[in-house]
């Protein structure tokens, strides 16, 4: 030990023997023996620091993380030369994930200990794991010169090379390290096949695809990824313009797998077909077809770039191949064609058709046969009610009416009751929607997909407690929090969202804030997973899968379950900064049972504050009790165990929702969601109000330009850029006028500075229901005294619009809500929007008398 | 015209990558199936037998939105083999119900079957299947051949027992391709030279239960080294 001179560091034999039993007892998660162990040790060296540090490390694994740090520093203190305490304090931060805090101690502990390998490793993971790749090129040279026997050291540099974008110094380590090699390598040395891949996988990212080939034409036979020999030739083949070569090895991929578009795109664009007569393209299709009789791909795949008479006659060909089949899925699989206006009508003329029983078998195909007969009596009502229900050719009486005649024929039809339920979700009648789904499963109970959306309708219905029953059917319903916990531990985002979501709309903002916050921390798990595969990859050689993780993990947050979640959240804070009351629970007008935003006395204010907080104190009582059963009926956890749960003290979000920054708190969401999204409108959307109400108005200005190149004539932009406008012009608060400049000519465009905004008001486009809600919400703003002509218009505006959808329906009677309008008006609304959606559970009338 | 709008069948390790569809994958499986998997257990095998898993997916029109998934397979080879065999195992197989019937499930099935074989060298395939479970048992045994070797009894966390069932895959196995360009024919030595001293670089690996799982003991080596060697 190179820290002997120090005084009080010095151990007996014997002593030093128990130290190092003390990390053994560390290492195999032997918490309480370690710690006997060590304090053996300090009883006689009290200010050993190394022993102080490996008990530091101890303490923080069974979670006492504020004595584990205390005592790390003391032993610091102690020795401020030991590696070990460096080491123990990176440690110990690293389980913080302070991961910058930790490369430091890391790096102290190195400087005392060069060749500690341990520490250097450490410090690789951590470096790599923070993309700070030119400190994981130094790590791994150095672990390569330490010992440059390992391949896995040689592949590690050249990692580290690839990723910090040297690709020369990546593949010439690569090399040296072939060259090494005397013997030939067999075909089932992964490892060895494994990085010759990775080296071509280098060269030709590198753009040096002719190189790429010919490397791979010499070591590409021997590799046991056949596949992944073929994709890679096929692509540079392809890229390199050799067509007759890219079409052959497009070919043999197709003979592989003709279920892959890609490969039919490269076969295609190799033929010289892409730009071609689309008949000829359809023949190539049809080759492939004839080869493989089982294959749709190529079957379907033709009505994408066929249109007209053409379309018609290969649609039919195809529709009545899957409906006599009865393949239920049918639909599923055409609904992407209904993008274009034709195609749509093309289908539904010919399926209404079929079902009007004029239908003859197309060229090549033989009559039906009587089973394929009787396939046809149900498949084809069963398109039409999906067709039906599909948002570009909806009719939602027809769907009923299809639906209806499917269930005469099968009344115990799981699918038939699912697709009528989602018809009644369409219809806005939620609730129905949400038994016909339980019909539907009870019809099937052992099918966990229709258990799912059995789940999901009841949340959509805002009934959370049946939904989490319903959803713990299927859950191992082991651990004391019931199905919920299960569904958290399985990382069952789909339900999280849907749940908070389901609590977003009855304003239960605490236990909203508190599912989006799982889901959160879902996704920082997802992030953190990767750390145990900077060693794991190494060792099992999967180098480019290992690589195409990393690059994935960059842009984790880009998924539409994080934006999903995360524009939520901005809206429940969005609520909470609007009425800070709602961090009480949840304040209703009674009308509806819907939430309002609106203007209410302060008696009323108060009354249903009363209401909310006992309903509150309510919840936590259930909860608690909940809490106390479980912990009567839970055998007392081994104090060894390794993993103890830290237990939820917050399972109801409360400290989340008393927050006093709501506005702050967002933009722990929004700034990642912007980052990773920023084409995404909804999250410019969410963007914009938050910076608007936070007065950063650039940051606001520069949401509101990304919104306008999104969806030039997006309604609420209208809204936006008045709000914005009126800020600035109005010029209150401590706001800097360099600023408000700045926000004033980068935001010309959409400001209109120039022009009255009443002018610019009266001169907007009217094109939609919700483009004239903008418009009467501009109006509002501009003179609040015109609030009872703008209620009435909002009513009226529903007769002039008669294709609204449901959702701008509801947009307007919550724009009454938060306008506090009076309850005949709202009754006058709903009698309105219920001439086009009369069974909508938010449209009945909810009078008292 | 680029963007293919039907079902697709991929492999995950495709080139380029199909990982980032993992979430999905896994969303999928807890919307069909009972038995479920942290993220990381799909990504194990991911990074471990890359080219053994198959997504089937609906391209977005968009190129650069996430296709949906709507079935999977997710499959692995056995790492401690108790008959000594080398071979694959279906770890999960799933196929959201708007799209059952199309053939979804053969076609994974198929593409995993072959690149165990070619890439990993097995012998057969096993996997479970819920003794109740009659159209997934057709599949398997009508359809690509398996056979059911044993009942497990209670297998699944339901108390439902399972059918074991295997299928051989030695046809499809690639023998070692001899170099053209050299005489020497032999069988590769190479594996006798360096490989067998795997360095460990003195770390602990710890055996860690990942995902929640019954049956199959399916464990990964993690590592925990930490102040190791003082």
């Amino acid at each position: 030990m190179a820290q002997a001179q120090v005084p009080g560091q010095q151990l007996s034999s014997k002593d030093l023997g128990l130290f190092r039993q003390v990390v053994r007892h560390f290492e195999s998660k032997q918490y309480k023996k370690g710690l006997k162990t060590a304090e053996q040790v300090l009883k006689k060296n009290p200010n050993h620091a190394d022993t102080q540090a490996m008990k530091a490390l101890i303490m923080h694994s069974q979670g006492h993380t504020q004595e584990a740090f205390d005592l790390a520093k003391i032993a610091l203190k102690n020795n401020m030369k030991s590696h070990v305490c460096w080491h123990v304090y990176g440690l110990l931060w690293r389980g913080e994930k302070n991961f910058e805090e930790a490369i430091k101690a890391y790096k102290f502990a190195l400087r005392l200990e060069p060749d500690s390998q341990p520490i250097q490793r450490d410090l690789a993971h951590l470096q790599i794991q923070m993309r700070d790749y030119e400190g994981y090129v130094e790590s791994r040279r150095n672990m390569l010169q330490q010992k440059p026997g390992f391949r896995q050291n040689w592949t590690a540099l050249a990692i580290a090379h690839h990723l910090s974008g040297n690709y020369e110094d990546a593949e010439n380590v690569l090399t040296t390290y072939e060259d090494t090699l005397k013997s030939k390598m067999s075909r089932t040395d992964i490892e060895h096949w494994e990085a010759v891949l990775y080296k071509n996988y280098i060269i030709a990212e590198s753009g040096q695809v002719e190189k790429a080939l010919e490397h791979l034409e010499a070591v590409g036979k021997k590799s046991p990824d056949v596949l992944g020999v073929m994709e890679m030739r096929a692509d540079y083949l392809l890229r390199l313009d050799k067509k007759e070569d890219a079409e052959a090895a497009y070919s043999a991929l197709l003979d592989r797998n003709p279920e892959n578009s890609a490969y039919f795109d490269g076969y295609i664009k190799a033929k010289g077909l892409q730009e071609a007569d689309p008949l000829e393209a359809k023949k190539a299709y049809d080759e492939i077809a004839a080869k493989y009789p089982r294959s749709d791909l190529p079957r379907r795949r033709p009505l994408d770039f066929l249109s007209g008479d053409a379309f018609r006659e290969a649609a039919d060909a195809y529709l009545q191949r899957m409906l006599r089949k009865g393949v239920p899925s049918t639909f599923a699989n055409i609904k992407q064609l209904y993008g274009d206006a034709s195609k749509r009508k093309t289908v539904q003329e010919l399926v209404e058709g079929y079902e009007a029983g004029e239908v003859s078998s197309p060229a090549g195909m033989s009559d039906p046969t009587e089973k394929e007969q009787e396939n046809f009596k149900w498949s084809v009502p069963y398109f039409l009610a999906q067709h039906y229900n599909f948002a570009a050719s909806r009719d939602l009486s027809k769907a009923l009416t299809y639906t209806d005649k499917c269930l005469s024929i099968d009344p115990k039809s799981v699918d038939f009751h699912a697709v009528q339920g989602r018809t009644f979700k369409y219809l806005g009648q939620i609730s129905k929607a949400a038994e016909t789904m339980q019909k539907a499963q009870d019809l099937d109970l052992k099918d966990r997909a229709i258990n799912t959306k059995c789940a999901k309708y009841l949340l959509r219905d805002n009934q959370n407690e049946a939904a989490v029953e319903m959803a713990g059917k299927f859950t191992q319903n082991k651990t004391s929090g019931g199905p919920l916990a299960d569904l958290l531990d399985m990382q069952c985002v789909w339900y999280l969202t849907e749940d908070g979501q389901a609590y977003l709309r009855q304003r239960k903002l605490g236990l909203a804030l508190k599912r989006f916050y799982q889901i959160l921390n879902i996704f920082e798990v997802w992030q953190d997973d990767q750390f145990d595969f900077h060693n794991f990859s190494l060792r099992k050689g999967m180098i480019r899968a290992y690589i195409d993780m990393l690059r994935w993990e960059d842009h984790l947050r880009d998924h539409p379950f994080f934006s999903r979640m995360a524009i939520s959240v901005v809206k429940a804070y969005l609520l909470l900064a609007d009425n800070p009351d709602l961090a009480h629970g949840p304040i209703l007008n009674g009308v509806n049972g819907s939430a309002a935003n609106g203007k209410m006395s302060e008696a009323e204010r108060k009354k249903a504050l009363k209401k909310a907080k006992r309903e509150q104190e309510k919840l936590e009582k259930a909860e608690a009790e909940k809490k106390a059963l479980a912990k009567a009926s839970k055998p007392v956890p081994k104090a060894d165990a390794e993993d103890v749960k830290k237990e939820d003290t917050d399972p109801l979000g409360k400290t989340l929702v008393e927050t006093k920054t709501p506005l702050e708190d967002a933009m722990k969401f929004l700034s990642p969601l912007l980052e990773s999204c920023p084409n995404l409108l909804d999250a410019q959307k969410a963007g914009f109000e938050v910076y608007l109400q936070r007065k950063k108005y650039l940051l606001a200005v520069k949401c509101l330009l990304a919104i306008k190149s999104i969806s030039p004539s997006d309604p609420d932009l209208h809204v936006y850029s008045y709000q914005l406008r009126r800020a600035v012009e109005l010029k209150q608060d401590s706001v800097d006028d360099k600023v408000i400049d700045m926000v004033k000519d980068l935001g010309k465009d959409v400001l209109h500075s120039g022009t009255p905004a009443k002018d610019l008001n009266e001169r907007f486009q009217q094109t939609s229901l919700h483009h004239t809600q903008a418009y009467l919400k501009v109006k509002d703003m501009l003179d609040e005294s015109s609030r009872k002509e703008n209620e009435k218009a909002l009513v009226d505006s529903i007769s002039k619009y008669p294709e609204s959808t449901l959702p701008d329906l509801i947009a307007g009677l919550e724009l009454l809500q938060q306008w506090g309008t009076s309850e005949d008006i709202i009754e006058s609304y709903k009698a309105e929007a219920r001439k086009t959606f009369s069974e909508a559970d938010v449209f009945q009338s909810t009078k008292t008398d | 015209m680029r963007s293919s709008k039907m079902v697709d069948i991929v492999p995950v390790s495709s080139y380029p990558s199909h990982i980032s569809l993992l979430p999905s994958v896994q969303q999928c499986n807890l919307t069909n199936l009972p038995e479920n998997y942290f993220l990381k257990y799909y990504l194990y095998h991911a990074l471990t037998w890359p080219q053994l898993s198959f997504v089937a997916v609906v391209r977005s029109a968009k190129p650069t939105a996430y296709p949906k998934v709507v079935g999977y397979v997710l499959a692995k080879m056995e790492e401690d083999p108790t008959d000594g065999v080398q071979h694959g195992h279906i770890t999960s197989l799933s196929v959201m119900r708007t799209h059952r019937r199309l053939g979804i499930a053969e076609k994974l099935m198929r593409n995993s079957q072959r690149a165990m074989a070619e890439v990993f060298n097995a012998d057969y395939v096993s996997l479970h299947v819920r003794v109740s479970n009659a159209a997934a048992l057709h599949l398997y045994r009508d359809t690509l051949g398996f056979a059911v070797e044993k009942t497990e009894s209670k297998y699944y966390a339901d108390g439902e027992d399972a059918f074991a069932m295997k299928m051989d895959l030695k046809n499809m196995q690639i023998k070692d391709i001899p170099d053209s360009d050299e005489k020497d024919e032999g069988d590769a030595v190479g594996s006798a030279g360096k490989k067998e001293e795997t360095p460990t670089n003195g770390e602990k690996m710890v055996k860690v239960r990942v995902g929640k799982q019954r049956g199959v003991a399916d464990l990964v080596e993690r590592n925990e080294g930490t102040g190791a060697s003082y």
